[in-house]
């Protein structure tokens, strides 16, 4: 930007600050409009004196990243994400939990007969992001010797389609779906069995913003709140509206999703989250050794 | 001799690494968005047999397909000069390997070939045989008429004049097309372990899923000093093919 321009912007900056009717928020999504984001589109922002622009993703868009840095307010991100975030120094906080269940799981064929994830790793492939910490969590726990490791396709499942002994890390609500309706016979094991539940698509926000504008925070909230709250009841209006956004997934699939993820979602207070769950998480990435200390768990998140 | 001729690459090197560096100590930039150069060659020290391990994946990987691209392009080429009409019916598919969007690709190219360095290889091929291709076929037919003329008055045969005139003509060319596609081959292998799963391209997908800029920005590093290790290499090619007669390689 240069002088001229933010000085003809400055006024208008404080007239937005001043009124604090509406100021433009931009909410990152990690992938493209789907489901997962449901609640986030069915919010009325306007309602709470909010101008909310929601910017779709894709594989790898770095979120956490963007919210540190501002060129985003509110980022979507993972439980873990923010954990290892804040330990790079990168002041991001989580506000809202849309999963309160990981959605994570690995996915096999039904042929294999296998009771357990324990059985997945005894043999065949497993594709896997293995930089994430459930990976290196499984790696840990029981071993990554008698099977083959690949990358994660990233939500692709020709190479799982193509070979009976293939398995790969899943979103319990996208690609089993997926591949039941191609015809295969799936289990899924979630990784929330063994132990590893982070929050998952969490709304973040960055320290700064909370000390400054902490009703913006607050009404970001309580909208994306209501929006979940009206898209677990009533989902097809908004499917409807993301899938005009993203028309390679069909209706039929959008309204599938909607229904596999809502026990994964419900909750009686929507996008609550507790000490517990988030001192558990710490604890064990302390113990991956992916954060040094482990530091009071009270600044990971706030309850608003 | 050498080295005072390499120097003033070092400069903007060490200008631009000083200044980064600066930038970062003093929290103009934070360190999980740019890291620090010295937290780069840190990171290198402290990983580093994991990192040449991948390096050396990496290579071969972008070595074996650039070598084929060489090899498969300057053939495919001489095969489109041989007439006007086989180019015209031909060239046009060529092309088709410099716009294939790699990444959009890369997913079938495991179904296909398999986890690890077929596809690696594959990938670095696709990315790196267009450039060859178009300059070699440049260079072959932009041969000085008057020389064609002369073989003709001498009676040489058509593969006489393409082994002795044309291909030695089109020399420059070519390797001008190697200089090029000798990067986009590095730029293919890493694509191409993202998603077949080894080398640079896999410490590189690891490290961003554990937001560890600095390990990325070390396995970037490797892959320009590869790229710039094939640079050298054509360089060295060059050098002893055209030395004796071409402009480009004389002091």
């Amino acid at each position: 930007m240069n002088r001229r321009s933010f000085l003809t912007l400055t006024p208008l900056l404080a007239t937005l600050a001043s009124c604090g009717k509406t100021s433009k928020i931009r909410l990152a999504l990690n992938w493209k409009p789907d489901p997962e984001f449901g609640g986030f589109y069915a919010a009325d922002y306007q309602k709470h004196g909010l101008d909310v622009d929601i910017l779709p993703g894709g594989a790898g868009t770095p979120t956490v990243q963007m919210v540190g840095a501002g060129s985003a307010e509110f980022g979507i991100v993972s439980g873990d994400e923010i954990v290892l975030a804040r330990s790079k120094g990168n002041d991001v906080v989580g506000v809202y939990a849309s999963f309160q269940q990981n959605p994570m799981a690995i996915m096999v064929h039904e042929s294999r007969n296998l009771k357990s994830i324990a059985d997945v790793v005894q043999g065949g492939t497993l594709a896997i992001q293995s930089g994430l910490p459930f990976a290196r969590i499984l790696k840990q726990k029981y071993g990554f010797d008698k099977v083959k490791i690949v990358p994660s396709p990233a939500g692709d499942i020709g190479p799982f389609l193509g070979d009976p002994m293939f398995a790969q890390q899943c979103f319990l609500t996208a690609e089993p779906l997926a591949a039941r309706r191609k015809g295969a016979k799936v289990q899924t094991f979630p990784v929330a069995d063994v132990g590893y539940n982070p929050y998952a698509q969490v709304m973040a926000v960055s320290g700064d913003l909370l000390k400054k504008q902490p009703e913006v925070v607050k009404s970001m909230v309580a909208a994306v709140r209501e929006g979940w709250r009206a898209y677990l009841d009533n989902p097809q209006p908004t499917n409807v509206k993301m899938q005009a956004l993203n028309p390679s997934m069909d209706m039929a699939t959008f309204n599938d999703v909607a229904n596999a993820q809502k026990p994964l979602i419900e909750a009686a207070d929507l996008g609550s989250m507790t000490k517990d769950r988030w001192e558990a998480l710490v604890k064990q990435l302390n113990q991956l050794g992916d954060i040094a200390t482990a530091p009071s768990v009270e600044e990971y998140y706030r309850s608003l | 001799m050498t080295i005072r001729k390499a120097l003033p690459a070092f400069i903007p090197f060490l200008v631009i690494t000083a200044v980064v560096e600066f930038l970062v100590r003093f929290g103009f930039v934070k360190a999980y968005l740019l890291p620090a150069p010295s937290s780069v060659f840190l990171v290198i020290a402290r990983d580093w047999s994991e990192l040449v391990a991948a390096l050396a994946k990496t290579s071969a990987g972008a070595l074996i397909g650039f070598a084929a691209s060489a090899l498969f392009g300057i053939s495919i080429a001489v095969f489109l000069s041989s007439s006007r009409s086989i180019q015209r019916a031909f060239f046009p598919y060529a092309v088709f390997f410099q716009t294939v969007p790699i990444v959009a690709i890369a997913p079938l190219l495991v179904i296909w070939f398999g986890y690890g360095m077929r596809t690696v290889i594959a990938s670095a091929f696709i990315c790196s045989i267009f450039p060859v291709i178009a300059n070699t076929l440049n260079g072959i037919v932009s041969t000085d008429p008057a020389l064609q003329d002369l073989f003709r008055l001498y009676g040489a045969s058509r593969l006489v004049t393409l082994f002795k005139l044309r291909f030695p003509a089109a020399l420059p060319q070519i390797l001008t097309g190697l200089r090029v596609s000798a990067g986009l081959a590095v730029i293919g292998a890493i694509v191409g372990e993202f998603i077949g799963g080894q080398g640079l391209g896999s410490v590189v997908d690891v490290a961003r899923t554990q937001q560890r800029t600095d390990k990325v920005f070390a396995a970037v590093l490797l892959a320009s000093l590869l790229g710039l290790g094939l640079f050298g290499l054509i360089n060295v090619i060059s050098s002893l093919t055209l030395r004796r007669w071409h402009a480009s390689e004389r002091d």
